[in-house]
């Protein structure tokens, strides 16, 4: 027999319950967490306490400039400072697009880190990316940076295969010569662990990290070496209860509470191969990295990286608050990339022409009635970008109606209910039932619809555009 | 001058592409007559023309039948002072 274990009663109520405490439409949509959360390692239970990210210093660091730009022809010097300007004002006073990095090893390079330096802004803070080479330091001194990146790549694939070293301890010890090195030059090393979720976890990375850890006891904390995880090929699994090395909540206990590494000085570097990467990286967050590394519209090496934008809204989300975020200059990095050839898909969350964009008429009534039905949070306001309609033939006339006061900008009173745009509705219709068209109807279209069906509203938008 | 019955069945005829014999008072505009989603909204616009009223776009939209319809519309020409008379 079927036993329920619990009776669930209806609660009428002649008043909606819109949930605003999670949904308040002004921010986005909140995510509120419980605790504790259990997971067991080495079959012991230990605990996570998710509700702390409202307090801790959690930070979204880019590598646009450098990962990103893997992915892609190079951006010119100019390209890049406007790039580094819209992404300090995106970051805000607070800083949380904290770094960026920068290579160093051309004279195009250098100057454009001279150039965004110049720019004097405290965030993002620029830092530096080298090989594994003792004599790059020169070039990290030179540019006057404090920290920069080095590959220490900690998967057999990586030591044996591609770095052909004989073992992993001469592995480890070459490794460790350059992270004395970048002591001895004054500068922080954040050794790039790459390949990490394929990597001997035990027999490799923890007492990598350990040797590191100790090593740094030697220096000032604030040059003491970070560890960025960097899940290379995107195999990184969120999951309670995944294994190592891909289990992400693994590694970075092991990592943090084992290896005592702080949580500041923990960084997630992801690459999206198994449409992973964005969830990846807030899992990396909620169990004890304070970084997430990310490129704006998650341009990187392949399938990319966690979107920047993406982890915004997300900080926003964890948060509760835009903490000094301008997300308006989303937008703006958004047209800005489009017009130098970057393609962002029309419906790219958050970025794309066409991300708040419906199609189905059904919706447009529901938009009509109140945004919030079919808007995700006040887009018009943190993306300045209001919900759309694209007009074919499954938009009917309440698609046309709300196209047509979206684009005459009218507001209460002044907005034209769906019978006044019959005309226009049956323009559409007949475009696909008699003409037989089979593509979406551009707005160049429609703007010379509305010009001959409603000459009063057309002359007053063209008056108001003057 | 045309009754309001005889204006409504004219004007439905026209907007449905139909004779105004084929129109009776029962007849549901969308399960007997085929209206289809645009053509509802074309025939409260072409109804709004007709009598030179304006009508309440939900409660419009909400009528049924012929019959309900000449109702409706007979109504609001009074409301809005509509002379159906003269």
């Amino acid at each position: 027999m079927n036993k329920t274990k619990k009776r669930h009663h209806l609660v009428d109520a002649k008043k909606p319950n819109l949930l605003e405490e999670t949904f308040p439409h002004d921010l986005p949509p909140l995510i509120r967490l419980g605790g504790p959360v259990i997971e067991y390692i080495d079959g012991e239970p230990v605990e996570f306490d998710f509700g702390a990210i409202k307090d801790r210093q959690i930070v979204i660091t880019d590598t646009t400039f450098r990962d990103g730009q893997q992915a892609r022809p190079p951006y010119t010097i100019e390209q890049m400072v406007h790039i580094y300007d819209l992404l300090s004002r995106l970051s805000g006073p607070n800083g949380v697009i904290r770094q960026t990095e920068f290579f160093l090893y051309t004279k195009n390079d250098r100057e454009t880190l001279e150039r965004c330096q110049g720019l004097g802004h405290k965030y993002p803070e620029c830092t530096g990316w080298i090989r594994a080479v003792k004599g790059d330091f020169r070039l990290v001194q030179e540019a006057g940076l404090k920290e920069t990146g080095m590959l220490t790549s900690c998967s057999d694939y990586h030591i044996f295969q591609k770095l052909k070293f004989r073992s992993r301890k001469e592995c480890m010890d070459s490794y460790c010569e350059v992270v004395d090195a970048a002591f001895e030059s004054g500068v922080r090393p954040r050794c790039h662990l790459e390949d990490i979720t394929r990597a001997d976890i035990e027999g490799f990375v923890l007492p990598f990290v350990e040797r590191l850890m100790e090593m740094s006891r030697q220096v000032p904390e604030e040059q003491s070496a970070k560890i960025r995880l960097c899940d290379t090929m995107g195999f990184g699994i969120s999951y309670p209860g995944a294994e190592l090395p891909r289990s992400i909540p693994k590694l970075i206990y092991k990592l943090n509470r084992q290896c005592g590494v702080p949580s500041s000085r923990l960084e997630w570097h992801g690459h999206n191969d198994f449409h992973k990467v964005h969830t990846n990286g807030g899992t990396a967050w909620l169990y004890g990295c304070d970084a997430v590394n990310t490129t704006l519209f998650g341009f990187g090496e392949r399938t990319g990286n966690p979107p920047l934008e993406g982890a915004i809204i997300e900080y926003i989300a964890l948060k509760g608050d835009l903490c000094g975020i301008d997300t308006l200059v989303i937008t703006e990095l958004a047209d800005y990339m489009r017009s130098i050839g970057l393609p962002i898909p029309d419906n790219y969350p958050f970025a794309g022409r066409a991300f708040n964009t419906t199609r189905a008429g059904i919706h447009a009534g529901g938009l009509r009635q109140d945004e919030r039905i079919y808007n995700i949070f006040d887009t018009e306001k943190l993306l300045a970008r209001s919900p759309r309609v694209a007009i074919t033939d499954k938009s009917g006339a309440d698609g046309v109606a709300h196209w047509v006061n979206e684009f005459f900008g009218l507001k209460g009173d002044e907005r034209i209910n769906k019978i006044k745009v019959h005309r226009l509705a049956r323009w559409v219709i007949d475009q696909y039932d008699v003409e037989g068209r089979l593509t979406a109807i551009s707005d160049q279209e429609l703007e010379a619809k509305a010009r001959e069906f409603f000459p009063d509203c057309w002359e007053k938008y063209i008056e108001g555009q003057k | 001058m045309a009754t309001v019955e005889e204006r409504v069945k004219a004007v439905t005829a026209q907007v449905l592409k139909l004779s105004e014999e084929e129109i009776n008072n029962e007849d549901n505009f969308t399960a007997d007559l085929g209206a289809e989603s645009v053509q509802s909204i074309e025939l409260v616009a072409m109804f709004e023309e007709e009598f030179g009223i304006e009508m309440d776009e939900d409660a419009a939209l909400a009528v049924e039948t012929v019959g309900t319809a000449i109702e409706f519309i007979t109504n609001v020409c009074k409301e809005q002072g509509v002379d159906l008379e003269g």
